[in-house]
């Protein structure tokens, strides 16, 4: 199986002088799918950020498919669309129709005509299945929908590897279930993804390995199975906070 | 998409009554623009000549004034002017030209006839000599008993001692001579021909004249004194030429720009002789019965009345004095004035309005030309304003620092840089000392320095905008060399210490863009609006810079859109000066409040059109920008109605918008109330009107779900 992301020894120092991410490493391979979990502050989206530079690391290496992309000479444009990204709060395009979200990057990045963007853009919205709400506007959607939407935004880049950045956690219970089924969906069609997130179950139905990120480091790693049989005592803890919240 | 249809369904319905609404606003104040009565007399007399022959030109000397014409007429008056008899038949040649001075009078035909009246003499004498293929075009006495003659071909000829002897140059037509003393003369012809003589016109020198002449035919010159001479141009150009501190008149030439004419140089009339006054005031006549003159040297170049049919052509006119003159034409006519012609008000008194009608029908006419002329510049102001704010707000916004474009290079790429740019700068500020050292400046006056190094030379000197910018360049490049070549590879901030504090700066920090913009926006919001008015008008004439040539770039255009552009905006100097102004300051202040629109859109938008693999540039223009607008509609609406309350100071430099005509009106009619309340609810109408339509574009615009809308 190919390595397509793998992070070298990453390190993170914001300008206050914080240091999020001590020293991470880890690969990612073809098809698999790896959730990170963790605690507030523990560093797990900041990795996910610097994995497509959207935060420059300190210090480390990524690399997709073996190539170098934290350098200042790599083309940042091209490697951004190659790696999809979803966010926590959605960011959709808000003066934009859920169509014209999805065909923007197509038409501008992929130089796409309209005609055929809309025809990707259709595809990618029947996968999530939001096809009936095309063209609507992202302020006339429900929460879960939002995000469905911003999956399809991501996925018809047709990306190598896709991150999610707690894609569930501002949603209300009830509509976390259908933006889970779609990850769930692109998962099982063998997308490769990183997925931080706080779904304790989502991590162990979904993922193949879960990374557990305490303090800026990778404390535990492993099969998705960790999450029933814990190895050390800080990821012991944090399983046990979790459900006492549940 | 029921949600969207009903979200939607407000704003269109409540948008169409607001554009009908505008719609009809506006057409009603287009089209009705009534003529307003004046009634005013012509400044002219007639005089009865007694003749019907045409009369080319006319002299005074002394007591005695004359007049010569076709076939060889000859009138004289002793009365100044109201009774003329004609003298003794002594040619038949047309008399077409003539001169007086030194107590004497001279008049001459073409075909080399040329009568003279001595000092004191009381006959005519015939001195006419033998001009043989060529003719006579202009002549001018230099002493009481000599003269010259210039005509085709560069014909000159000196009359001395009772002979003619022929001092002829090659070259082109000339068409008229005239000379200040016995020694200093100019002669003027086609294709823009000066010729200057200063030794009684032996020897003839050429000289420029301004490109706008150049292949103008001058017609008439009148070299007045030491310090001013004027000369036209048959297709309606004034030239002058004033003493300059180390030039003597004669050697420079200029086109005169007409305010009156919109900023032309050109009068639109056929002229046939220009005659001055006194150093700053002319009369003009012309063909198709054109009278004219002006008081300040041409700036405004005032037509007048006459009391005669506009198909009599004005050969010629003679001032006495300061006020009286007699200008002669075809068929005969002549006039006489005690006031230079300048147009009577018949019964000129404060206008009693004995009711409020009458007076709205009295000054209407005023106030639509007011404010359509208020609407041309407040338009271009706001376009030109909102281009500008959007440039300068991305500039403001751009995170590309020092650090990032020095990162991207090889260490020894950015040292050689630096080290480039730091020559570079040293030389462009090299250059600038002598500059400087020149302007005389001591200590805390130096401050000054950047006005005087673009016009040193003052009013009569050019305006060197690249000294500024070798100024700017200078320092800019200076500093970010020292940066540059000091370069180490880690573009951290420095720390430093000092009185006992660490002090720290970060250069590599610094945005370029941002520095830029934050510069301008410094300059155009720390100023007063008005002194910004006065200095972009009188200071750096934006009219004559930018103005004049980009309506000359589109002559000859017959486009309804380019006509429009032409001959009511670019070739009015105050107009541009007035759309400058205001657009280069709402540019500062809209730049800032799109600023604030652009940080008002979540950073989390920037990160997602990023990571769609869009650049910098297209996720401002497609992601952020749209929404910023979107929002910063209302505070634009603010700052676009300042400007229109704005446009009102551009009173001061002559612009006649809705407040100058309001003072005009009041000035005529003493209705202070009734004027300037008219002016304040037209203003109201302008600008709330443009409320409406921001208002109808913000609704139009909303983004359905997003914001909090206040019901509307």
């Amino acid at each position: 199986m190919e390595n397509v992301l793998s992070i070298v020894d990453m390190h993170k120092t914001y300008p206050g002088g914080v240091h999020a991410v001590r020293g991470v490493s880890f690969d990612v391979m073809e098809g698999e799918s790896v959730a990170i979990i963790g605690s507030s502050g523990s560093g797990k989206s900041t990795v996910l950020r610097c994995i497509n530079r959207l935060i420059e690391p300190t210090k480390g290496e990524v690399r997709l498919r073996g190539e170098m992309i934290n350098t200042p000479n790599a083309d940042i444009n091209d490697v951004r669309s190659r790696i999809g990204m979803v966010f926590q709060s959605f960011e959709l395009f808000a003066h934009l129709r859920v169509i014209d979200n999805i065909t923007l990057g197509l038409r501008h990045v992929r130089k796409m005509s309209r005609k055929e963007a809309e025809r990707e853009a259709l595809e990618v919205l029947e996968k999530v299945d939001m096809l009936d709400r095309k063209d609507a506007f992202p302020g006339n959607l429900s929460g879960g929908q939002k995000q469905r939407v911003a999956i399809a935004r991501a996925l018809a880049m047709k990306p190598e590897v896709m991150l999610f950045d707690e894609p569930t956690s501002a949603l209300d219970p009830e509509l976390i279930g259908s933006v889970l089924k779609t990850i769930r969906g692109l998962a099982d069609e063998g997308m490769t993804m990183v997925v931080v997130t706080h779904e304790i179950s989502f991590a162990r139905e979904v993922a193949d390995r879960v990374i557990y990120m305490d303090k800026g480091v990778v404390a535990e790693s492993g099969p998705s199975s960790v999450v029933d049989s814990p190895q050390t005592e800080r990821l012991k803890k944090f399983l046990s906070s979790i459900s006492e919240e549940d | 998409m029921s949600e969207t249809t009903i979200s939607l369904r407000n704003a269109p319905s409540e948008g169409r009554i607001y554009g009908y609404f505008i719609l009809v606003l506006f057409s009603v104040l287009l089209v009705s623009i009534p003529a307003v009565a004046q009634e005013y007399r012509s400044g002219w007399d007639t005089v009865e000549s007694g003749t019907n022959n045409d009369l080319f030109s006319v002299e005074a000397t002394g007591d005695e004034i004359w007049a010569f014409g076709e076939d060889g007429i000859v009138l004289g008056s002793q009365d100044g002017g109201l009774s003329w008899s004609p003298a003794n038949v002594i040619t038949s040649s047309d008399l077409s030209m003539s001169d007086s001075g030194f107590g004497s009078i001279l008049a001459a035909s073409s075909d080399g006839t040329v009568i003279i009246k001595f000092e004191s003499a009381s006959q005519w004498t015939d001195i006419s000599f033998d001009v043989g293929e060529e003719n006579i075009r202009g002549v001018s006495l230099i002493r009481n008993d000599s003269a010259i003659a210039v005509g085709s071909n560069g014909s000159i000829w000196k009359y001395e001692s009772e002979t003619w002897s022929d001092y002829s140059v090659s070259g082109v037509d000339l068409l008229d001579v005239s000379f200040l003393d016995s020694e200093r003369g100019i002669a003027v012809g086609d294709e823009g021909a000066i010729l200057f003589s200063e030794d009684g016109g032996i020897t003839w020198d050429y000289r420029d004249s301004p490109s706008e002449a150049s292949s103008s035919r001058i017609i008439d010159i009148e070299f007045y004194s030491d310090i001013r001479a004027y000369a036209i141009t048959d297709n309606g150009g004034v030239l002058k030429s004033s003493r300059e501190i180390s030039t003597q008149v004669g050697f420079l030439w200029n086109m005169q720009y007409f305010e009156s004419e919109g900023g032309s140089s050109n009068l639109g009339v056929n002229l046939t002789s220009i005659e001055v006054a006194t150093t700053n005031k002319f009369l003009l006549s012309g063909s198709g019965g054109y009278l004219s003159m002006s008081k300040d040297g041409g700036n405004i170049v005032t037509k007048q009345l006459i009391p005669v049919d506009n198909l009599t052509s004005f050969n010629d006119i003679v001032m006495i004095d300061g006020f009286n003159g007699i200008t002669v034409g075809s068929g005969g006519t002549i006039l006489i004035t005690e006031r230079s012609g300048e147009d009577e008000q018949v019964g000129f008194e404060v206008r009693d309005f004995s009711e409020f009608g009458s007076f709205v029908d009295y000054s209407k006419g005023m106030l639509i030309d007011g404010l359509y002329a208020t609407i041309n510049i407040v338009l271009f102001g706001i376009f030109l304003g909102f281009f500008l704010g959007i440039t300068l707000s991305m500039m403001k916004t751009s995170p590309t620092t020092l650090k990032e474009i020095a990162e991207k290079r090889s260490l020894n790429l950015v040292r050689l840089f630096g080290a480039l740019a730091l020559i570079i700068g040293f030389a462009f500020l090299n250059y600038l000392v002598p500059i400087v050292e020149g302007l005389g400046l001591d200590g805390w006056e130096y401050i000054y320095a950047p006005i005087g190094i673009i016009n040193p030379g003052g009013i009569t000197g050019d305006l060197q905008f690249e000294n500024f910018a070798y100024l700017i360049f200078g320092v800019s490049l200076i500093l970010l060399g020292s940066l540059f070549i000091s370069a180490n590879g880690e573009y951290k901030k420095s720390e430093r210490e000092l009185f006992g504090r660490t002090v720290s700066w970060n250069p590599w920090g610094v945005r370029p863009l941002n520095f830029i913009a934050t510069i301008y926006t410094d300059i155009f919001r720390n100023t007063p609006l008005i002194v910004q008015f006065l200095f972009i008008h009188f200071g750096i004439q934006i009219g004559a810079l930018i103005g004049d040539p980009a309506a000359e770039l589109l002559e000859g255009s017959t486009n309804f859109i380019a006509t429009f552009l032409r001959d009511d905006i670019l070739s009015n100097r105050a107009c541009v000066s007035a759309i400058f102004a205001l657009g280069l300051n709402s540019g500062a202040y809209q730049c800032e409040t799109i600023r604030g629109a652009i940080s008002a859109i979540p950073s989390g938008q920037m990160e997602a059109g990023r990571s769609i693999g869009l650049n910098y540039m297209q996720t401002m223009r497609l992601i952020i920008m749209p929404q910023a607008i979107r929002i910063c509609i209302p505070p634009m609406g603010n700052e676009m109605v300042n400007l229109v309350l704005n446009s009102s100071l551009a009173m001061v430099i002559g612009y006649s918008e809705l407040t100058r005509k309001a003072k005009l009106i009041n000035a005529v009619t003493f209705q202070v109330f009734w004027s300037y309340g008219m002016v304040l609810i037209s203003y109201f109408i302008v600008t709330w009107t443009l409320a409406l339509i921001l208002r109808y574009l913000e609704n139009k615009t909303r983004i359905p779900g997003l914001g909090i809308s206040g019901g509307s």
